[in-house]
């Protein structure tokens, strides 16, 4: 079988997961519905009330609703995100800020990707550059 | 530099890649002097894990110098000789601070992927695919090191460099598998797979007091290197009936703890290994779980698997209902490097614990691809490569 086809068996069935994943989330059953997000901070909810927020958190919060409340059994504090009806903030916008936001309030860093990069580009290969360049701003949080 | 790199499925060369440059202030940069192959990578190789690029740079067990420090760093300074986790942590969200590292929150810059396809993301690693943040992997002269402080380990003196090696990954893989697994004085503890990650498992066993550790395997070469130099018991599953055995070893009950160290490409005899691979090469199941439905079978009733295996996305005739009736605890992880290696250096410096064996090829790395050839093939005798940059 050539390269190319059995590239795409492989990947087949995992993109099939990853759908129904999605699926499954979008239908609803009690995870974030589009346009709320939320993450856990490993800082205590006093350490974060009336202190700045973060970065990329700061830069959405006209456009967006933050609330914080301390999270069960000493695990920090949810931080969630509403994004009102008729904002310009993005989805992808607000899961990239709550990622940094949880890594700068817990690490003090955001860590950066290997570099510079040793690969080429194939047209194999471009669906995975893409999800790379969005990685941050993708999945379920 | 010169650096192993994937080119494509089973296709690999050695070629010039950048240097890798400080990203982050706690990156340090190592030389590496010791870099080893490990199962793992060959379902990257294979393309059963089907997120790599061409060119990325594989590798992530290794042993080396630092060379550059970043700003941020306090535990390592220029000439130091560290080992190195293979999972990348931050060492201060829940998940390190609960000492699971390989669950770090902060460690995988790409975790939409791995998310998505599993619900939430573990940590980076190095060389193992963009799933797992696209970090350039320790095959190569040199290598970032993001987190320096929390995941490179100076090397005590009294350890060589060819026995520290191998606390960066397998031995702290197999120590995760017995510790995580709950290996009780007085246990018997089966373990599939003799490769470096089972026998580590297995030496783990046995200093945590187990009173049987038996190993399953079908290469004997590897079996006898169990019998040398771990101390256990031995199975070759081609010439004998596994379950049988294992419950006349252990009184008619079953091992109390099964350790799953063979992964998604495991091998067996008779009909069911034809039907995994069918069913794998046609894709309609991702991993072949022949050791896992093993350990679950053999496992007493109210024991504890622990899956070290490598698996990806989905598989066929799990059996749940042995699971469920029997009362097991099934459990699994990509490895804790920093909650043990420590402990692990202080065991090989006594040598309590000695892993020199299994680097049974030493080679340069630009006979990289010829090691990985060999470590696939079985041939040769070749349980782990070593490649020297």
């Amino acid at each position: 079988m050539r390269r190319t086809g059995k590239a795409f068996l492989i990947v087949a069935p995992l993109a099939a997961g990853a759908a129904v994943a999605a699926t499954r989330r979008r239908r609803g059953a009690g995870s974030a519905s589009r346009g709320h997000h939320v993450v856990t901070v490993y800082r205590q909810l006093s350490e974060l009330e009336g202190a700045a927020l973060p970065g990329s958190l700061k830069e959405i919060a006209d456009g967006a609703e933050v609330t914080m409340r301390a999270a069960p059994g000493d695990r920090g504090t949810e931080i969630a995100v509403r994004i009102p009806d008729g904002s310009r903030v993005t989805d992808a916008e607000v899961r990239r800020a709550l990622r940094d936001t949880r890594s700068l309030l817990e690490a003090g860093d955001v860590l950066l990707p290997s570099g510079p990069p040793s690969t080429v580009p194939t047209a194999l290969n471009r669906p995975l550059q893409t999800a790379t360049r969005h990685g941050r701003e993708g999945g379920l949080s | 530099m010169k650096a192993l790199q994937w080119q494509g499925v089973n296709k690999l060369a050695v070629g010039t890649v950048p240097d890798p440059e400080l990203r982050n202030p706690g990156d340090v940069i190592v030389k590496v002097t010791h870099t080893v192959t490990c199962g793992s990578d060959l379902h990257l190789l294979g393309g059963y894990i089907p997120f790599m690029e061409k060119g990325d740079v594989l590798g992530h067990e290794f042993l080396g110098e630092v060379i550059e420090v970043g700003p941020d760093v306090r535990r390592h300074r220029t000439g130091d000789r560290v080992v190195v986790s293979s999972f990348i942590s931050c060492g201060k969200c829940w998940y390190c601070d609960q000492k699971l590292y390989s669950l770090c929150d902060n460690g995988n810059t790409n975790p939409a992927i791995t998310e998505t396809m599993w619900g939430h993301a573990p940590s980076g690693c190095f060389g193992y695919s963009h799933a797992m943040g696209g970090n350039a992997g320790s095959h190569a002269e040199y290598i970032r090191v993001p987190f320096a402080d929390v995941g490179a380990f100076t090397v005590p003196e009294a350890v060589s460099s060819e026995r520290a090696l191998f606390a960066s990954d397998s031995a702290s893989t197999g120590w995760m598998g017995a510790d995580l697994g709950g290996v009780q004085p007085g246990d018997v503890v089966a373990v599939w797979g003799a490769g470096a990650v089972g026998q580590m498992a297995a030496r783990a066993a046995v200093l945590l007091g187990a009173d049987r550790v038996i190993v399953i395997d079908r290469l004997d070469e590897r079996l006898q290197q169990v019998e040398r130099h771990i101390g256990a018991e031995t199975l070759n599953y081609e010439r004998t009936d596994v379950a049988g055995e294992l419950r006349d070893r252990s009184g008619g009950r079953g091992p109390d703890v099964c350790i799953e160290a063979v992964g998604m490409e495991a091998h067996s005899t008779g009909i069911q290994f034809g039907y995994d691979q069918l069913k794998q090469q046609l894709r309609l199941q991702t991993d072949r779980p022949i050791a896992v439905r093993d350990a679950i079978h053999a496992c007493r009733k109210g024991g504890s698997v622990f899956v070290l295996g490598v698996y990806a996305g989905f598989v066929d005739k799990f059996p749940l209902g042995a699971l469920m009736n029997k009362g097991l605890t099934v459990r699994g992880a990509q490895m804790h490097g920093q909650r043990y290696i420590p402990m692990l250096l202080d065991r090989m410096a006594t040598g309590e614990l000695t892993t020199e064996h299994l680097a049974t090829h030493m080679l340069p790395l630009d006979r990289a691809p010829e090691g990985y050839r060999m470590f696939k093939e079985k041939k040769d005798g070749c349980v782990r490569a070593v490649f020297i940059p």
